[in-house]
């Protein structure tokens, strides 16, 4: 079997007040594989991709990429090829469709590029292949995100998530905010290109149906803890009744 | 039985009462130490002068001692000839004519040490404008010294803001050192440090733009910071995420969302320092108070009538005009 992509092993998160956010959790993600993290609110999904990020720090336990540890705040290594996608898509509201896409480059750029504002061609000509890529074609690249819509803001999150060319994205419940057709085809969406561009998705969800027809495999957590892990196509409804009960 | 926990809460209890209480206490004690009484009483007389109860009162009396000179405002100058250098009457500044006018001349008889007056004609030059010009160039540097003063506040407060905004500040020392300076910034109101100022750098324009633009650093500084600590986390986040280094993630993350709060606040000080720097003059630091002031002590109130309107036109259009740029941009951001 070949080596994950990404390890989580042992991991444990406590915040403040002795609150146990994840408690000994164990994930193996391989390369273009889709997960799909189902869990009620507060069962640690949020905090665990927070984790995977280096946005909170973990009390115990170890994350590598392709076999490299990078706890001790090495982030750099996961920095180019993790991408995130948010449930409240995250954009910078008052800049542009294409300014968000292009800032998912931001690391890479150099500073004095970054002050003056002038992005590389490739970088833009990149950009606007993603943009048709994600169904957004038909619009003013330039206009702000803040005038559209929850579906197209996302599309520009996925966007963003895909310029810099990652192996995983980690999506945090990236359709609770948007109606149930729109959710379906941002689903379809990050699915599809996740496939043809081979990279893995760590998706966490609340819609158990969206799971199963998008995800491979399905983990389910409760109150910070793994309840199964399992292909999408073996999930059973006892498993659900033990998740949501 | 319900607990206290499960009751509706009522309105006021003892403890209200007793505040309440406490607070009428204080409000008379105050109100006859700073002179409440007597403000409502001098009131009261002038609006029974005013509906003609009665014949006079101290408000009126006090007042219209001024405003009787005050009106016809003075456009105008006029200077004897004599006493202009180098006259030359076939080369008159632009728009002005001479006047023979007839003056009374007072002078001591030196035989019987008497005040004796005789009446002679006297050439002036009257500039029908001549005033009006100098008050323009003085309110003219009043404006100057307004958007240097901002320009300087700018300068100072950006860095002030950075290090004193808790999510960007490198270290506690420096952030709550610089907080510390933003607020004593602030807390030094401009009249009092112009005459610091005025000490540093001596009379005129650069004390005045020295005490405005300290001052008003000190609010840039704190609302600036303000911003950058409550801007969309969000973003932030995003940014960080993709491996942004923290001066990136301002820039491409925070900036774009306070920018348009930033311009209304520099407007907001520009439109303050232009009002303030009217005042500050009076105690030195240049600009159209420095000639409020020397009018007001000559008792020449129909020349302070002018510098009051020109202030007010002034102020009131520029008010205007940074009022709609300020709707303008913050109403773009909705």
């Amino acid at each position: 079997m070949s080596k994950p992509l990404l390890k989580i092993e042992s991991v444990c998160k406590m915040y403040p007040g002795n609150v146990l956010a994840l408690n000994n959790i164990n994930i193996k993600v391989s390369n273009s594989e889709i997960i799909a993290i189902l869990g009620p609110s507060g069962s640690g999904k949020s905090t665990l991709i927070r984790t995977i990020l280096g946005l909170t720090t973990l009390n115990e336990g170890n994350i590598y990429f392709r076999s490299k540890n990078y706890k001790d705040k090495n982030f750099n290594i996961i920095r180019n090829s993790i991408a995130t996608i948010y449930q409240n898509f995250n954009l910078v509201s008052r800049s542009s469709i294409i300014k968000n896409i292009i800032l998912g480059d931001i690391a890479k750029v150099s500073s004095w590029r970054l002050l003056f504002n002038i992005w590389p061609k490739k970088t833009q000509n990149k950009a606007i292949n993603i943009i048709k890529e994600v169904g957004l074609r038909d619009i003013d690249y330039n206009k702000r995100v803040e005038n559209l819509s929850g579906g197209q803001q996302q599309r520009v999150g996925i966007a963003r998530a895909l310029i810099g060319s990652p192996d995983i994205i980690l999506a945090d419940e990236p359709v609770s905010s948007l109606d149930p057709q729109t959710a379906k085809d941002i689903l379809n969406l990050i699915r599809e290109t996740a496939k043809k561009n081979k990279i893995s998705v760590l998706c966490s969800l609340h819609q158990i149906d969206f799971a199963k027809i998008f995800a491979d495999r399905i983990i389910g957590m409760k109150e910070g803890k793994i309840l199964f892990d399992k292909p999408a196509k073996k999930l059973l409804k006892l498993d659900l009744d033990k998740l949501y009960k | 039985m319900l607990t206290d926990s499960k009751k509706l809460k009522p309105p006021f209890n003892y403890k209200t009462i007793i505040l309440v209480l406490i607070i009428v206490f204080i409000i008379i004690f105050s109100a006859q130490r700073v002179g409440i009484p007597e403000i409502v009483d001098r009131l009261y007389e002038v609006s029974l002068d005013i509906i003609g109860v009665k014949e006079t009162s101290r408000i009126n009396d006090g007042l219209s001692r001024i405003f009787n000179e005050m009106w016809p405002p003075v456009i105008e100058t006029k200077k004897d000839i004599n006493l202009i250098l180098n006259f030359d009457s076939s080369n008159l500044p632009f728009y002005s004519f001479i006047e023979n006018q007839k003056v009374q001349l007072y002078e001591t008889n030196i035989e019987t040490l008497e005040l004796e007056s005789r009446e002679e004609e006297v050439l002036f030059l009257v500039e029908p404008f001549g005033y009006l010009k100098v008050v323009i160039i003085k309110i003219i540097e009043s404006i100057e010294i307004a958007f240097w003063s901002s320009f300087i506040a700018l300068i100072i407060s950006i860095p002030l803001a950075y290090y004193s905004a808790k999510n960007y500040a490198p270290n506690k020392i420096i952030y709550y050192l610089c907080r510390s300076i933003v607020s004593a910034l602030r807390a030094v109101p401009e009249l009092i440090s112009v005459l610091f100022m005025v000490l540093a750098f001596g009379f005129g324009p650069a004390a005045g733009i020295m005490a405005l633009g300290l001052h008003s650093a000190g609010f840039l500084g704190k609302f600036f910071a303000e911003d950058i600590e409550n801007a969309d986390k969000g973003s932030q986040d995003a940014l960080k995420a993709l491996g942004a280094s923290k001066w990136r993630v301002l820039k491409e993350a925070v900036l774009p969302q306070v920018m348009p709060q930033y311009v209304a606040y520099i407007l907001y000080i520009l439109d303050r320092n232009l009002r303030m720097a009217t005042v500050i003059g009076l105690v030195g630091g240049g600009g159209i108070g420095q000639e409020l002031k020397g009018r007001f002590d000559l008792f020449e109130y129909g020349h302070v009538t002018t510098i009051i309107l020109v202030i007010f036109i002034v102020v009131f259009i520029f008010d205007q005009i940074s009022a709609k740029l300020r709707n303008k941009l913050i109403g773009n951001s909705s």
